[in-house]
């Protein structure tokens, strides 16, 4: 999870690499640390250490981690031969590595050698059927080939295994989604919700499926979970503050000549409230446009 | 840092001081086979002066208290690390940062 704290932490460290400050092993360490994608800089900088005998030897064993990453972001951004350079040094210190064979599985993956990698894959998963980490690229490579319903079986059958893997329920929910299968979506979000009710992200991309849904109750209860986002982010996350007023307009559409709640009258001009705030804020050439909208919504008093 | 390890270390002194006086205490009604009471005065208060030293050395020494509320700065969370056992290679980045010119030195 990436906190606000390690966000501002992960922005000083990159500018401060960017600009010749030193450091790059730390951001280095960081980017592993919070499983963020940034490929070209962890190519550039990572090559920039592992180039320079004097830095490599400083980090120690931490040598052929670094070499892993490298590999890894070089297949990212496409140059191949980098990446293989790297893993030759990786499999010429640990011959028969199981997670160097991934490597090389990887980088046929990354030359589109899509039936080679099949079959590295399978061969990887005969010395150990139940190794995590090829079975969720089996399903990465199914969605890489666009075979999108392949991926989705794999990945059911993976989870039926391995059903406390949050990352894989999330990655399912995610497909489902690309797919506008919103149901099966929602069912994956609660899923990652019971397993880990205290983060905000999953609230909220519930929140987003229920609403896409729509229906009446579904708005409901998209309301619900749009404010709990709001309560364990402090009221500091925009959409979730969007998602509450649009979800409030909704509801008053769907429930108009019914007799309305009064109950919940207050948390949409509240969070409007907040919205303006925030706005007034962060951005206030854009602030007449957030009170047309908020009007146009019928909300703003 | 100091003043708190002082602070505790004098504490831990005191409390040893009370423990001392009250094995003491013990000896003295033996002797006088006087029925125990309730301890004396200067052992309580010796207690609570040591009780009170202690809890702040320990709540000063080990260092900042870490904020529990979800919401604030440190725990509030703002994004989801990448999937990165689901990455995939045939992006746009394919095109865009294909000429690296950098290459690893063997």
């Amino acid at each position: 999870m990436v906190t606000k704290l390690d966000e501002t932490e992960l922005k000083r460290l990159e500018s401060q690499v960017e600009h010749g400050g030193g450091g790059a092993w730390e951001y280095l360490c960081l980017v592993r640390k919070l499983k963020i994608r940034r490929s070209d800089k962890v190519l550039k900088h990572g090559l920039l250490i592992l180039n320079d005998p004097k830095k490599r030897s400083s980090i120690g064993d931490e040598e052929w981690t670094l070499y892993e990453q490298v590999a890894i972001a070089a297949m990212d951004c496409n140059s191949l031969d980098t990446a293989r350079d790297c893993i030759n040094v990786l499999s010429k210190k640990f011959p028969e590595s199981k997670r160097v064979g991934r490597l090389e599985a990887m980088l046929l993956e990354a030359k589109g050698c899509w039936e080679e990698a099949e079959n590295a894959y399978s061969s990887l998963l005969e010395d150990n059927p139940l190794d995590q980490v090829v079975h969720k690229r089996k399903v990465a490579m199914a969605k890489a080939e666009g075979d999108l319903l392949k991926a989705i079986e794999c990945l059911s059958k993976y989870l039926k295994v391995f059903m406390a893997d949050n990352d894989a329920w999330r990655e399912l929910a995610e497909i489902y989604v690309s797919l506008q299968m919103y149901k099966q979506a929602a069912f994956c979000y609660e899923e990652l919700i019971l397993a880990q009710p205290t983060v905000p992200v999953y609230h909220l991309a519930y929140a987003d499926v229920l609403y896409t849904l729509g229906g009446l109750e579904n708005i409901q209860t998209a309301k619900k979970y749009y404010a709990a986002t709001i309560d364990f982010t402090g009221g500091k996350n925009t959409r979730a503050l969007y998602g509450v007023c649009l979800c409030t307009a909704a509801i008053g559409q769907l429930a108009k000549g019914r007799n309305k709640d009064d109950k919940e009258g207050e948390l949409h001009t509240l969070a409007a409230k907040v919205l303006e705030k925030d706005y007034k804020y962060r951005a206030p050439d854009k602030l007449p446009l957030l009170t047309s909208t908020l009007k146009t919504l019928k909300l703003s008093s | 840092m100091g003043l708190g390890l002082t602070v505790g270390l004098l504490g831990v002194l005191i409390l040893s001081h009370a423990a001392y006086s009250t094995i003491q205490y013990r000896g003295l009604l033996k002797i006088t086979e006087e029925e125990f009471s309730g301890p004396p005065i200067n052992v309580v208060l010796e207690l609570i002066l040591g009780f009170l030293l202690c809890m702040y050395a320990g709540l000063t020494v080990p260092g900042n208290f870490h904020s529990i509320h979800p919401s604030s700065e440190e725990n509030r969370i703002v994004s989801l690390p990448e999937n990165l056992d689901f990455m995939i290679f045939n992006h746009r980045g394919r095109v865009a940062l294909s000429d690296s010119d950098m290459k690893l030195k063997l």
